[in-house]
């Protein structure tokens, strides 16, 4: 099949199984968590450069794809948020909005001086002193370098097939094809739609990889109707849009799980670091087996 | 799970990187020439044993990380799908063996082309038959209009970035300069449009430069690529560039010398632009073009004049030049598979004898001249350093070439033909079968239209628009190509020939924009045989025991392997940069 214009390489049921973190024997658990975390990261960097959705979504699939199947990236090598780094560096890079270095090292420091992963808004509200998180020639020279070539091990990671589809046009379009826009609470469903959309780039099923934008434009379509309370057609309009039922079912418990998730996520990382450095998470494995051989 | 090798995560197993082959499957033959950001070598794959062509990246200028031009033409390479374009067939790495180099080098792996146009007009012994320039300005058109029609400006269209091969096919190669084009597609019948954002003028290589972009119009249309296509048209005749400039005021002068100088009714506007000051001197030309064609047919010259027209609003666009007259009219375009194979004429000896050549005048380095990411100067008008290269030939000063690089700097290929193939060559490539007459790609036949325009129209993600922080500053988004409808897929997932491929009879609306469906549909087109030779042919040119074949199923089971056994751990700890103190 050649590849259209409206899908995207998806990863195999062999990366899936495997990957490259966990041949260097990094739990599962861990990192789904760090692949959350990272990818949450990216959205904030990407937020704080003033980037729009559709260039933070593309580089958080780039970050996403990195890591998946035998041959991709491990986190034993690369710490999450160099590689967001690299990520959101590569995809701004060949997009309409193209971010110097130093924002980029300036922006990930800031967000690395947070104490916590998860912090809640008070701690946002406070401003951390400037010293946490100023970036000297010398530390920007290093950090540069280690972008650069991150950013050249995602290319041969990925093969270079950076080029991300993304469902959110798509979205629009089969809301207009479904003649909802007449309905007076038709934006709520719009957003609410765009805001499944948002959700399910950070699912640790990665949905976005396992699934073509059009049935992902479709899912979250389905569940905003729902919610919003919004008649669809009573057939299987769905089918319409190259989504079958079960495909359908199966994304709409996916995105449905993500709040779960990141809800055990801020439970269990509350107060402290999920390790988003090579460093931190050696320091997290040797805490981890400590725990299992007391 | 956490188990005693979980405990030391660092050491390390062997990682392999999918995607891209060693370079040691190839085996590099001899230096076919300089392209704007690397060396171009022609390597035979050491298990296939086909040729290919293998252009290597430089990354002399490394402070923006990978090159953006690299980048924006694997990018666009990877998205295209043409037979008039040169494919990219992958990527091929060269890892570093000695410690300390820690990048790696990377080969763009093309199909080796046996010419470039520019090497085979210089070659005696090649004498081009009329009907065969028709048949090679047929492909070039349906390369731009696939170009044109998915939003992509080459915007280094010239002789020597036209590659054929010994089948009589033309391709369109070196894309370094190639960006996506906001605007809406050229459409039967009315020109190339006009453009609503403005672009940098710092492209194509002067010689094929039309005379909007050297008046500095920053808003330019793919008329910019036509007007190269007319040039390489008149080359073909004249066998060497017809509008060879030794400076920009001297390419803006011999081109009005050629076509009539501007005036309001030939070119509206051009007073206006920033360059115009400069060229009231050469007013008063009536254009020699009639005269200096004089073995053109009547519809030959009028297609020329329509290609170099002046008014870049009412220039020919691709889709019309496809269907001139001149194409229809004794002699016919040639078949492909008639041109005959330019065999054992050793014009690389001869040159090396010869010594000398013509050195055309370099292609603009895009982004790297620029130095921001997005090869646009902040003004318009002279960029702040014009490196003034001594031109052999003429003596004259040139300008834009990059510093301390030989004179012979030039995209894609040397101009200078590679040696030929005693052997036969390579058979196509199964899984890129010609789709003449099939519009532009038929495997888009069961998908909904794409978004009309090239944008993803989208409005309710927060968008906050270009920051401040851009190098250039002041510069509304850039020049940079935006993606968006892009075709692409992993190794994997090229199977040759998919069951759901379908071919689909020539009278299918090209694919692209709604608006170009649209526009045809009025249109009748009286051609009875349009596209016939060419869908006829192509029953022959299927073959299913392409050589290749078993490299694509080689490659695609690594690819899809496992590879648990992963040893050697080279591989750059230097993750702590971005470790917190």
């Amino acid at each position: 099949m050649q590849p259209s214009p409206l899908t995207n390489p998806l990863a195999t049921v062999t990366q899936l199984e495997t990957s490259g973190s966990q041949l260097d024997g990094i739990p599962t658990d861990l990192e789904d968590s760090i692949r959350f975390a990272g990818a949450r990261l990216t959205q904030a960097a990407g937020m704080l450069l003033r980037l729009p959705q559709e260039v933070i979504a593309q580089a958080i699939l780039v970050f996403m794809r990195f890591w998946v199947g035998p041959d991709g990236g491990s986190l034993a090598e690369f710490g999450a948020e160099q590689v967001s780094a690299a990520s959101l560096y590569l995809t701004t890079k060949l997009s309409a909005y193209p971010k110097s270095a130093r924002s980029l090292i300036n922006v990930y420091a800031y967000l690395s001086s947070n104490p916590t992963t998860f912090a809640n808004l008070d701690h946002l509200q406070q401003k951390p002193p400037e010293t946490s998180y100023f970036v000297s020639e010398g530390t920007y020279e290093r950090r540069r370098a280690t972008l650069f070539s991150t950013e050249q091990r995602i290319l041969k990671t990925l093969g270079f097939q950076i080029q991300v589809n993304l469902p959110y046009t798509l979205c629009i379009t089969y809301l207009q094809a479904l003649d909802v826009f007449t309905h007076p609470r038709a934006s709520e469903l719009a957003k609410r739609a765009i805001s499944h959309l948002n959700t399910a780039l950070l699912s640790p099923q990665m949905l976005y990889l396992t699934h073509q934008p059009t049935s992902l434009a479709t899912a979250a379509i389905y569940l905003a109707a729902r919610e919003v309370n919004i008649k669809m057609p009573e057939v299987e309009w769905w089918e319409v849009f190259d989504t079958d039922r079960e495909e359908l079912g199966f994304l709409c418990v996916g995105m449905l799980s993500v709040e779960g998730f990141a809800q055990q996520e801020r439970e269990k990382w509350e107060g402290t670091r999920v390790p988003l450095d090579v460093k931190d998470l050696e320091a997290e494995m040797k805490r981890r087996s400590e725990i299992t051989q007391d | 799970m956490a188990n005693s090798s979980a405990a030391t995560p660092s050491q390390g197993l062997q990682r392999r990187f999918k995607g891209c082959s060693k370079i040691g499957e190839y085996e590099m033959m001899q230096k076919l020439g300089e392209g704007t950001f690397g060396e171009v070598h022609k390597a035979r794959h050491r298990i296939s044993g086909s040729i290919f062509a293998l252009k290597k990246i430089l990354m002399h200028n490394e402070k923006d990380g990978f090159p953006i031009t690299a980048l924006r033409e694997i990018k666009l390479l990877k998205m295209l799908s043409h037979d008039n374009v040169l494919k990219l067939d992958e990527m091929a790495v060269e890892r570093p063996k000695a410690e300390g180099r820690k990048r790696a080098i990377l080969y763009m792996v093309t199909p080796y082309m046996d010419h470039d146009l520019s090497g085979l007009l210089d070659n005696p012994d090649v004498k081009f038959q009329e009907a065969q320039i028709k048949c090679y300005m047929l492909q070039l058109f349906k390369g731009l209009q696939y170009l044109h029609d998915n939003h992509i400006l080459h915007r280094d269209m010239k002789a020597a970035n036209l590659l054929i091969n010994n089948r009589g096919r033309l391709q369109i190669a070196d894309f370094g300069l190639a960006r996506h084009y906001d605007e809406a597609v050229p459409q039967r019948g009315r020109g190339n449009g006009e453009a609503k954002r403005e672009y940098t003028t710092l492209v194509v290589t002067r010689w094929y430069r039309p005379p909007e972009l050297l008046l500095q119009l920053r808003r330019y249309t793919p008329a910019i690529d036509m007007w190269g296509a007319g040039c390489v048209f008149g080359e073909m005749f004249k066998r060497k560039p017809i509008l060879a400039g030794h400076s920009d005021l001297h390419q803006a002068q011999i081109i009005f010398e050629l076509i009539g100088s501007p005036n309001d009714q030939n070119m509206p506007g051009w007073s206006d632009l920033p360059g115009a000051e400069s060229v009231r001197q050469f007013a008063g030309n009536q254009g020699t073009i009639a005269s200096r064609f004089r073995e053109l047919s009547p519809t030959g010259l009028s297609l020329i004049k329509d290609l170099m027209k002046l008014d870049w609003r009412k220039r020919i666009n691709a889709i019309d030049a496809i269907d001139h007259p001149y194409f229809r009219e004794q002699p016919l375009p040639m078949r492909e598979e008639d041109i005959p194979h330019f065999a054992d004429s050793h014009e690389l000896d001869r040159r090396n004898v010869r010594g000398q050549k013509q050195a055309l005048p370099p292609a603009p380095a895009g982004g790297t001249v620029g130095g921001g990411p997005n090869g646009e100067w902040s003004g318009s008008g002279q960029p702040p350093q014009s490196w003034q290269n001594g031109d052999r030939r003429y003596g004259g000063p040139q300008d834009r070439g990059p510093p301390g690089v030989d004179r012979h700097q030039r995209g894609g290929y040397d101009r200078r033909a590679p040696p030929y193939e005693h052997r036969p060559p390579p058979p196509p490539p199964g899984e890129r079968r010609p789709n003449w007459g099939n519009g532009t790609d038929s495997r888009h036949g069961n998908l909904p239209a794409p978004p009309s325009d090239g944008r993803h129209p989208l409005p309710p993600v927060p968008r906050y628009g270009p920051d401040g922080d851009r190098r250039r500053g002041g510069q509304p988004a850039g020049d940079t190509y935006i993606p968006s409808y892009g075709n692409d897929g992993p190794r994997r997932s090229r199977e040759p020939d998919g069951p759901g491929r379908s071919r689909e009879p020539d009278d299918r609306p090209r694919r692209g924009s709604r608006d170009s469906g649209n526009s045809r549909d009025g249109h009748v087109d009286e051609r009875p045989d349009r596209g016939r030779a060419y869908r006829d042919r192509d029953r022959d040119r299927e073959r299913p025991n392409d050589s290749r074949n078993f490299a694509r199923d080689r490659r695609d089971g690594r690819t899809r392997s496992r590879s648990p056994e992963r040893r050697d751990r080279n591989r750059d700890r230097d993750g702590d940069i971005y470790r917190r103190r």
